[in-house]
Formats: C-alpha cells, sequence, structure tokens
C-alpha cells in the first residue's frame, strides 16, 4: 500500500503486547501483499488477470471486501468505485508522476489504448476504457467474482488500507488489547479505548494536520479516514489536480479539499471518504450513522460542513470560513 | 461414515487398522488431469494461510476441500480462507471422512509433524510437508520409513530447491562460475519476537511452541534447516561437526531459547559454513553467500547476485546482464530467463521473482503427482537438513560441539 503503519498500544503485559503489534502488522503485510497491484504475484494481479475469462473463486474476507466496495458504490451514486484501475493507469497515477493523457476528450474521458506508455506510436481506438462497477459480478452463493469486459482492472487503493487496519484490529482485540490507536499513511486511523491512555480523556483527540490547524477529532472505538486530492498531482487547465478520479467524469476531481469520515469499520471510513471526495456532499444514501466532514471550495471561501449521527466528535475551533452542521461551533 | 461403512472400511485396511487408514493407491500412477486435485491443508496458523493464499492462485490445479486444525479459532480463521473446504478438528478423522484427498499439506507445529505425515502418508495421500521435517531425528527417520513404503509422494517444504533464482545460481555453480568452494555464510536476521500473542492462558503453550524448550529446536533447526539444505544442495556435501553459541539479547521476557545464535559447521574437505541467525536486528535479513576462488554468491530467496575475481575468465552472458552495486562490490544480478527477457529488452523486468518462492514449491509438488515424477526436494534431503539443524541446536543449547556422524543423515 506504499505506506507507513503503525500502532500505539498501552496494557500491563508488555510481552503480549508487542506480540500482539507484531501479529496485526503481520497482518497488514499479508493483505498488502494479496491487495497490491505493483507485485505480479498478488491475488489483486490475479483476479485481474483471470476474472475476464471465468469467475475467479475468493474467500470470506475478499468477497466482503468486494460486496462492501458494491454497496458504497451504489450508496454513493457511483462515486466510489474499484474498476478504475486502467484509467488510473492512464492517467499516470500508477506512477510517480502523473500525465495528462493524450487521448482525453471534452469530458475528460479517455479512449481505449490511451495509456502512460510513451513509446507507444499508434494511435488511439476509439470508445471508453473498460471500467464500470456494473461490469463487475460477484456471485453470493458460489463466492466468485467476474469481470463482464476483457480489460477490466480493479484498484483497492480506496479501500484497502483500511480494510487491513480493521483485521489488524480485529487482531489487537483478540489478543486482549484493550487500548490502542493504529493507522495507516496517517490518513486512515482506528481508535480502539481509550480509557488507560493517561490523556484523562475517553478518546483518542487526532488532528487533522497543518493544513487544517485547529481540527481535532474525538475517536473511541470508531475508525476515521481522511481523504484529500493533494500528495500526486498533475496540472490540467492551468491547475494542480489531485490522484482521486471522479469514476463519472473520468478525470481527477476538482473542487472538494477535505473529506472526513468516521465510522464503525476503517473499511468504510476508507471508501466513504474517496466517494465524498468525488461528491462534495453526503449523498441521500449514506447511512446516517456515518459521521462526515467535508471542506469545499466555493467562489470566495471554504466551506466546512459537518454532518451525521455524532458531529459533537468534531472540534473545529479556529476555522476561517462557514461551518454548517445540527450543532452550533464556537 | 456410517456403521457399515465403517466396519467394511476397518476390515479392508487389514493390518492397518492400528492407524484406521487404507492406502488408496496402489500405485502411483500419473495422475490423469480431469479436474483440480482436492487437497487439504493441515494447520491453518499464519503458514498454513500461506499455503492457502498460493493455492488460491492454483484453482485450475488444485482445490482445497478440507482444512484442519486442533485449535478451534485457527479454524475459524483458516475457514475463512478456504470457502467451500470441510473443516477438522483432528487429522485422523479427516483423513477417514475425505476420502477424496488426494494430497494433505502439513503446516503444524513442527513436533505434531510425525504423526499427521504418518497417517497422511499410510492413508496413500501424497504428503507435502512443511520443514523442518520434524523436531527428532527419530520422527524424521519415521516419516522417511513411511514415505519409502508408501505410494504416495512426499515433498519437504524446502523452497530453495524449487526457486527459479536458485535453480539458475545452482547450474552456474555447477558450471563452475565461482570455482573451488573456499568457505560459506548464511544468515537469518528479523525483528520479532517471535511470541504468538493470546488472551487465553490456556492457549499459550500450544501457540507458543517455538519459545518451548521442550519441543522448540529453535532458530538453528527453525530457520537454518531451510538454509543448510541450500548449502547441501549447492556443495553437494553434509557437515561432519557443529560448534554454536546462544544467547538472548533482547527479549528477556523469561524466554530460555536463545533469540540471537551462531554456529560454525565444519565439511569434511575442511570447508567451513558459518551461520547466525537473530530476532533483535534485521539488518541484511535472510540469504546464503557461496565464496569461491574466482567468485562468490549471494541468494536472497528472491534475488540472487554473482560477484566475480578480477583474474577470473570472462564469460560471454554476463556482458549483457543487469548489474547493481554494492558498496565496493558489483553484483550480477541472477535472472531466471534473462536470456529471452534481454532479447526482448526487458531483462530489468527479470529482476526479482514475480511469485513468493512457495508458489514455486507447490507448483513443483503438483507438477511431481500429475507427471508422477519424484519430488524436487526427496524426503531424504528434509532429514539431512532437519537434522543438521537439530544438532545444531543441539551444539548451540549445550555449548558442546557436536559430532555428525554420516549414519545421523540416514534413515533407518
Amino acid at each position: 500500500m506504499g505506506t507507513r503503519f503503525e500502532i500505539v498500544a498501552e496494557g500491563d503485559d508488555q510481552t503480549n503486547l508487542r506480540a500482539a503489534c507484531e501479529a496485526a502488522l503481520a497482518e497488514i503485510e499479508e493483505w498488502d501483499a494479496r491487495l497490491t497491484l505493483f507485485r505480479p504475484s498478488s491475488f489483486l494481479c490475479y483476479i485481474n488477470t483471470h476474472a475476464a475469462a471465468r469467475p475467479v473463486q475468493l474467500d470470506d474476507d475478499l468477497f466482503e471486501l468486494f460486496a462492501e466496495s458494491l454497496a458504497v458504490h451504489h450508496a454513493s451514486q457511483g462515486a466510489f468505485d474499484i474498476t478504475l484501475a486502467p484509467l488510473m493507469r492512464a492517467w499516470g497515477f500508477h506512477k510517480q508522476t502523473g500525465a495528462v493523457p493524450r487521448d482525453i476528450d471534452s469530458r475528460g474521458c479517455i479512449s481505449a489504448g490511451a495509456s502512460d506508455d510513451t513509446s507507444r506510436s499508434s494511435p488511439a481506438s476509439s470508445g471508453d476504457l473498460p471500467r464500470g462497477m456494473s461490469d463487475l459480478e460477484l456471485d453470493a452463493d458460489r463466492r466468485t467474482i467476474r469481470f463482464r469486459r476483457e480489460g477490466m482492472a480493479l484498484d483497492l487503493g480506496g479501500i484497502a488500507k483500511g480494510h487491513a487496519l480493521d483485521l489488524a484490529a480485529s487482531i489487537l482485540r483478540e489478543s486482549g488489547v484493550r487500548c490502542a490507536l493504529l493507522h495507516g499513511g496517517t490518513s486512515t486511523v482506528i481508535g480502539i479505548n481509550a480509557d488507560r491512555t493517561g490523556l484523562g480523556e475517553d478518546h483518542w483527540p487526532v488532528g487533522l494536520g497543518v493544513e487544517q490547524p485547529g481540527i481535532t477529532i474525538k475517536l473511541r472505538d470508531a475508525a476515521m479516514s481522511v481523504s484529500a486530492p493533494h500528495g500526486r498531482t498533475i496540472e490540467m487547465d492551468g491547475t494542480r489536480r489531485g490522484h482521486i478520479i471522479d469514476p463519472r467524469a473520468g478525470a481527477p476531481v476538482r473542487r472538494t479539499r477535505l473529506a472526513v469520515v468516521i465510522a464503525p469499520s476503517a473499511r468504510l471510513a476508507d471508501a466513504w471518504s474517496t466517494a465524498l471526495i468525488v461528491l462534495g456532499q453526503r449523498p441521500p444514501d449514506m447511512p446516517d450513522s456515518l459521521t462526515t466532514l467535508i471542506a469545499r471550495e466555493t467562489e470566495d471561501a471554504m466551506d466546512w460542513r459537518v454532518e451525521g449521527a455524532e458531529p459533537e466528535l468534531f472540534s473545529l475551533k479556529p476555522l476561517c470560513g462557514i461551518v454548517e452542521s445540527e450543532e452550533e461551533y464556537d | 461414515m456410517t456403521d457399515c461403512d465403517r466396519r467394511s472400511f476397518l476390515a479392508r485396511a487389514g493390518g492397518a487398522v492400528a492407524l484406521g487408514f487404507l492406502p488408496e493407491f496402489a500405485t502411483a500412477a500419473p495422475r490423469p488431469q480431469d479436474g483440480p486435485l482436492p487437497v487439504a491443508v493441515i494447520g491453518v496458523g499464519r503458514q498454513g494461510r500461506s499455503i492457502l493464499g498460493e493455492l488460491q492462485k492454483m484453482e485450475d490445479t488444485a482445490t482445497v476441500v478440507a482444512i484442519c486444525d486442533s485449535d478451534d479459532r485457527r479454524l475459524r480463521s483458516g475457514a475463512r480462507r478456504a470457502p467451500g473446504a470441510e473443516a477438522f478438528g483432528d487429522h485422523r478423522a479427516m483423513l477417514e471422512k475425505r476420502r477424496d484427498v488426494e494430497a494433505v499439506f502439513i503446516a503444524t507445529p513442527t513436533h505434531l509433524h510425525r504423526d499427521i505425515a504418518v497417517d497422511a502418508l499410510e492413508a496413500g495421500r501424497h504428503v507435502y510437508c512443511e520443514a523442518p521435517l520434524a523436531s527428532t531425528i527419530d520422527d524424521c527417520r519415521a516419516i522417511v520409513a513411511a514415505a519409502r513404503n508408501a505410494p504416495g509422494l512426499c515433498q519437504p517444504g524446502l523452497q530453495g530447491r524449487s526457486d527459479p533464482v536458485y535453480k539458475l545460481a545452482w547450474s552456474f555453480y555447477r558450471a563452475d562460475a565461482i570455482r573451488s568452494l573456499v568457505f560459506m555464510r548464511g544468515q537469518y536476521h528479523r525483528k520479532t519476537s517471535w511470541r504468538t500473542p493470546t488472551s487465553d492462558p490456556a492457549r499459550d503453550r500450544f501457540l507458543n511452541w517455538r519459545l518451548d524448550p521442550e519441543v522448540s529446536i529453535g532458530l538453528a533447526g527453525e530457520f537454518g534447516t531451510h538454509q543448510f539444505d541450500v548449502f547441501h544442495w549447492f556443495a553437494d556435501r553434509y557437515p561432519i561437526a557443529v560448534s554454536g553459541h546462544g544467547d538472548i539479547r533482547l527479549y528477556h521476557d523469561g524466554r530460555k531459547v536463545p533469540d540471537t545464535i551462531d554456529c560454525n559447521l565444519t565439511f569434511s574437505d575442511g570447508a567451513h559454513l558459518q551461520y547466525n541467525a537473530t530476532l533483535a536486528n534485521s539488518f541484511e535479513r535472510q540469504h546464503e553467500v557461496l565464496c569461491g576462488s574466482n567468485g562468490a554468491m549471494k541468494l536472497a530467496w528472491t534475488h540472487g547476485w554473482m560477484f566475480k575475481e578480477a583474474d577470473a575468465p570472462t564469460q560471454g552472458w554476463e556482458v549483457y546482464a543487469n548489474r547493481q552495486q554494492f558498496h565496493k562490490d558489483e553484483g550480477i544480478t541472477l535472472i531466471a530467463d534473462a536470456t529471452k527477457l534481454a532479447a526482448q529488452g526487458k531483462l530489468k523486468e527479470g529482476v526479482g521473482l514475480p511469485h513468493d518462492p512457495l508458489y514455486y514449491s507447490i507448483s513443483d509438488f503438483f507438477n511431481s503427482i500429475v507427471k508422477n515424477e519424484p519430488v524436487v526436494c526427496s524426503v531424504e534431503e528434509g532429514l539431512r537438513a532437519t537434522a543438521v539443524g537439530i544438532l545444531a541446536n543441539l551444539a548451540i543449547v549445550s555449548g558442546e560441539d557436536v559430532v555428525i556422524d554420516e549414519r545421523m543423515l540416514k534413515g533407518t
């Protein structure tokens, strides 16, 4: 997953605590090896190679991961999509340096055959790149996955980190760890019971970082994911655009600066924060139980919106701009 | 199995009643390729799950129809990785009920291998047994004896012999690429407590068998075995004596099994192998080095390099080879299918293995079954590597030099 994972854990039995953290990190490494696009031995590459020809058998964990991806896709009106690998490749986001594809149309869509392969000399053929969750077939009875179109490929960049963290957190809990904070790349975090942290709080206070000074999130037995389009960026139409693609437009997202989701699972938080960066607002079908913060650029200010079941989890004191939520912030 | 079925089964089993299994393969004829091979995985802890993960990518070749683990939690977690497989808490019940299972993978704690491997072989199943083969030389011999009398194949999980990088290096070594062997060096470095966490004290001893001096064969046995086999295979010789030392350098948590060891193995021609392993530092990880008068080879499982001495003769192929700098040494990268890749201008893409070494080992096992060919690493070689690991551990634990009699490395 190309990022650093860390665990902070507290407890009396230091020996078991260390062993538990090692086991949790080993679980993350195992899922990284299974879900990466950058190692041909990964099971994800196996699916991408074979699923157009025949259904590929999944295990329970993977089936649940894909089923949840599909559910978030539908609830987010298509804003979350795990079939974007061909598009990500075409935009160059599978390399360190992105580039606007040469075969991009007025909607930002790319023609089939477009790629970041600079050695390609023949002109691109017409037609869309093979992608779309509607062409992804999950068979719940047989526990299989199949692509309905040749050339489709999955990219789990918007959900894999959360999935691995959830399983790592399960290992910590099963091993008797009662108090821990674990994160992947600082953007997806799980807080397990904060009673014993010595912080005098019943939650883990998680700051949003240098770009959003003063925003603190209270995390307790919940997961949080932050999505922002910065990081790998490309220059387009005179502006920098980030690495998150709007599946509906086929191009990187524009206006949303930040989306934070607090959810019962990191997998759900991860997927929904990606979807909200694309949408810029909560869709009607988003579960009420998820709490969100969305920061969006307007013409003259930044629009900050907190919504969901527990808006009090956010502390937004020094914010400039507009804050709209059910609760009042001072 | 109904009572009637059970009676007729036991009657047919004849002299094997004590074990309750009937060899199903009168002869190990080549297996017709009429569908995936039904297999079972016994022991679904982390290594068992790794095996399940590789088998998942071989669905045309094999189907996991059963899994087995005596630990309920592991069995439940293993079942999530093997949809459709029947779960068993006892391997004998599994072998008896799932007569369709043609091959079993054994990934239990090392000291439990013997009974499972012997039972499976006597029941006519092909056996892939993780290395080390067992935790005592007697147990290894029992497995070797069962394998010799069984119609099925038995392959120890010594992955070096299936590893494409190692196969290529072996061919160079045997072609005299580094000339006369001067010395050998191996290491296994990792930062881990080697402890399995649990909130249930009743499970602690079962899960932490590696740290139990009564059954553990230590770092030399658990990791060294894999690497000693590489040296045996390349150098085509076995050590005659071993001395060693072990200590607890980091994990002062009440354990008795050393977290850091070093040992020196002597071969009959005077060559030496220096081996060390630690759980306290991961620098340079796991690798084997063979130094000869014309050059050296460094093998690191997914990668391999050859370093030439300045006075070594030039061989044609190396002119086009991919190279990597290690401080003042320049390594020629060992790349499987290098000639083909070079012709396609894709030599660099061949650096490193596309799959985990375990994948190649399992693939070789299936190939041997389908083609009725000998396994890539014989059970006798498994015994030798394991016995050297066990004796090295004995030298480390006792602090005394151990003479390795040739007879110790043979089956009965």
